[in-house]
């Protein structure tokens, strides 16, 4: 598709062999298309033509019609070895083969999705395989083939952690494990505990990585609700999250690192006089005189830290957030209105990209 | 229409640059007319499954460059009326199954060059007919839209089925508030939205987000404040804009970010004149075309983008572009009766 990050071809004029040769490699290609093609139209569903899909997919695996082709001869194969007379899910044989073809075309997909790991394609392929697995095979089968996919989508984000392709398909991993465990009766299906353990220890390895910080951010709601926290609790975990963040902006005030300040503001929200998305909330019943104590340690920890990061906009902006937000709260400035005005300069002159922005700022806090 | 990268490459930035750049309007004109021309590569057959999309970006390229004549209409509705299936949808080329994304783009294109009653005389099914297809894709549970019938789900799809029934005039036959109740499970506390429920913030998928909110007269849902803030930290000093924060700057997103800010009234939060020498520095101002960022070939993808980004700039002499649809904004207003 579009060429994005493709230096152009520079060199010399392809040679009058090099145009033959690219003729004939679009001569093969076309006619390897036409003949798929026909074959489906005649429903040749053949292992002969399986293979000739594999060739076209692994030349374009943008070629989605041909992924719906492979669907649809799996789907002959699968009813060819489980008649429709058999109702049975546990008919050994019949599973024996149907988990072949299914574990064949999950290990063709695997060099395909290395190569190309931003291919929607691919990914929706591979779902729907498992999908049919679910389908057609035993649960604790299938349990088997998600689990392996827990480890094969581990090792893709290890390669690239900002793939949200990946992350996506790791969220849908774990919501099927969970859906089976609950099928197959266990009594701890949920697997929040162990994902909120991996968005640790993937911060860990890079804080700027915000694929991760904002996957916590979608965990924090439910780990709570699952471990039943007090209101106590609640407000425990809250502080040692910002503690965690604080630390990290601590070692480089100056960092230009947007991640780990965009996290911050998801913790800060609790302290809004209403959280929004509300389902995101840590500590959705926090009384506003506790929101404007919260606040006020907020505003002097960015105060201290501001002391040798004079440069660094963040503290800034979230200084005025801060303030904002404490105002909406009990309709005063938890600061000098002068500090508010020597924040919006700084910005103004630290910030030049986005000095609307801070023009609308000044009009919000100023009005007269 | 073909998606072939290159000929050409954008200028090398640092090298030497004009002080005043100026758009090549006569050469991007050029480099469109000439896509379909490229049979003898073979990437051009490669990228067959997106041939009517090109058709949409090569078009809207054109319209908003003064040259809406520049391909033979003609040839352009034959094209599109070939890919449609009996069941109303489009595929990208004939012989592709019908998916939402070419189903939109048939219908986008048809609407610009003003032919919806040349599918109703002459197409496999007449609008009615789009619209069903598109309408059956709606999840009714949860309002949610697949792609096609594989069932695969994505805002991008649902934006889609707003944008093509709305542009018909046939938003009735599905269930809206579903589809709005859908985004906002999208939403994330920086403002922005994803791909799915959970799903990390995304400037492509907020263009898609709010543009099916502003169909569906629903902006008032948006927190402005927080998705303008978010938005607007995606440009980087160099001008260009991100996607997702820690990312490289890249022409397309010049509009998905634009546009976004441009629906929720906050265009002045980002520095226009630097985004604008920005993508200028992304063209071939000697073979025409765009490209991702200065050094890149070009491809009519990143031409579209480019365009209708200075369009929404306001760059002397381009014909204002609709923030919603991407698409000539008199065009979007004759088709929805604004």
């Amino acid at each position: 598709m579009s060429s994005h990050g493709v230096p152009r071809a520079s060199g010399p004029k392809p040679t009058a062999q090099g145009r033959e040769k690219e003729l004939q490699r679009i001569q093969e290609y076309r006619s390897l298309v036409a003949t798929v093609n026909r074959e489906i139209h005649q429903r040749y569903y053949t292992k002969e033509l399986l293979g000739m899909t594999t060739r076209l997919l692994e030349l374009n695996p943008e070629y989605y019609t041909i992924w719906n082709y492979r669907r649809l001869l799996l789907r002959s194969f699968f009813e060819g070895a489980i008649p429709s007379t058999s109702n049975n899910k546990n008919d050994s044989t019949e599973h024996g083969t149907v988990q072949q073809y299914i574990t064949d075309d999950l290990a063709f997909l695997l060099p395909l999705l290395r190569k190309f790991p931003k291919c929607y394609w691919i990914w929706n392929y591979r779902l729907w395989l498992l999908a049919e697995a679910a389908r057609l095979l035993p649960s604790p089968v299938v349990y088997q083939l998600w689990q392996k996919e827990l480890g094969l989508v581990g090792k893709m984000l290890t390669l690239d952690s900002r793939n949200f392709h990946g992350w996506g398909y790791r969220r849908q991993v774990v919501s099927a494990l969970e859906e089976l465990s609950v099928a197959m009766g266990s009594a701890s299906a949920s697997m929040t505990e162990h994902e909120f353990v991996y968005t640790t220890k993937m911060i860990e390895s890079n804080l700027s990585n915000f694929s991760a910080w904002h996957r916590r951010s979608k965990l924090i709601p439910r780990l709570l609700s699952e471990r039943n926290a007090s209101h106590a609790e609640r407000r425990e975990f809250l502080e040692k999250e910002l503690e965690l963040v604080q630390r990290a902006l601590w070692a480089d005030p100056d960092s230009k690192d947007q991640s780990l300040w965009f996290y911050h503001q998801y913790l800060i929200s609790n302290f809004k006089p209403s959280c929004s998305p509300q389902a995101d909330a840590i500590i959705p019943d926090l009384p506003d005189a506790d929101k404007l104590a919260y606040l006020q340690a907020q505003i002097e920890d960015l105060l201290e830290m501001l002391d040798g990061a004079e440069t660094c906009k963040w503290i800034y902006q979230r200084l005025l957030e801060l303030s904002l937000m404490s105002k909406s709260l009990n309709d005063q400035w938890p600061v000098a209105s002068s500090d508010l005005e020597i924040w919006i300069n700084k910005l103004l002159e630290l910030d030049p990209l986005r000095k609307g922005r801070w023009e609308d700022l000044r009009k919000q806090i100023f009005p007269w | 229409m073909s998606l072939v990268s290159g000929p050409g490459r954008a200028q090398v930035a640092g090298g030497n640059l004009p002080n005043e750049l100026q758009l090549a309007v006569e050469k991007h004109v050029k480099y469109i007319q000439s896509l379909d021309t490229r049979k003898d590569e073979l990437e051009y057959w490669l990228t067959e499954h997106l041939r009517l999309n090109g058709v949409y970006w090569g078009l809207t390229a054109l319209h908003l460059l003064g040259h809406p004549d520049a391909l033979p209409r003609h040839e352009t509705v034959e094209f599109v009326l070939s890919c449609q299936h009996d069941n109303g949808g489009f595929g990208p080329a004939p012989g592709h199954d019908p998916h939402m994304l070419y189903t939109v783009s048939a219908v986008q294109i048809l609407v610009t060059v003003d032919a919806l009653d040349e599918l109703e005389k002459r197409g496999k099914t007449g609008r009615e007919g789009v619209g069903r297809y598109i309408a059956q894709l709606q999840d009714r549970d949860d309002g949610s839209f697949a792609g096609d019938e594989w069932g695969e789900t994505d805002t991008r799809f649902l934006f889609g089925a707003l944008n093509a029934l709305s542009l018909m005039r046939l938003l009735s036959y599905i269930d809206v508030t579903k589809a709005v109740a859908y985004v906002q499970a999208c939403a994330n506390f920086d403002g922005g939205y994803g791909v799915s429920p959970g799903a990390e913030s995304h400037a492509g998928q907020i263009f898609v987000c709010v543009g099916a909110l502003a169909i569906a007269d629903r902006l008032d849902l948006v927190d402005k404040d927080r998705l303008g803030s978010w938005l607007s930290e995606r440009q980087l000093n160099n001008g260009g804009l991100n996607g997702r924060p820690e990312k490289l700057e890249d022409v397309c997103y010049s509009w998905w970010v634009m546009s976004s800010l441009a629906m929720i009234g906050k265009l002045g939060w980002i520095d226009k004149d630097k985004l604008s020498k920005f993508i200028l520095q992304c063209q071939d101002p000697e073979l025409g075309g765009m490209a991702d960022r200065p050094g890149d070939a070009v491809d009519v993808f990143h031409t579209v983008f480019g365009i209708a980004g200075l369009s929404l700039i306001g760059y002397p002499g381009l014909k204002p572009v609709d923030p919603i649809y991407c698409m000539p904004l008199e065009v979007v207003n004759r088709a929805v009766g604004r």
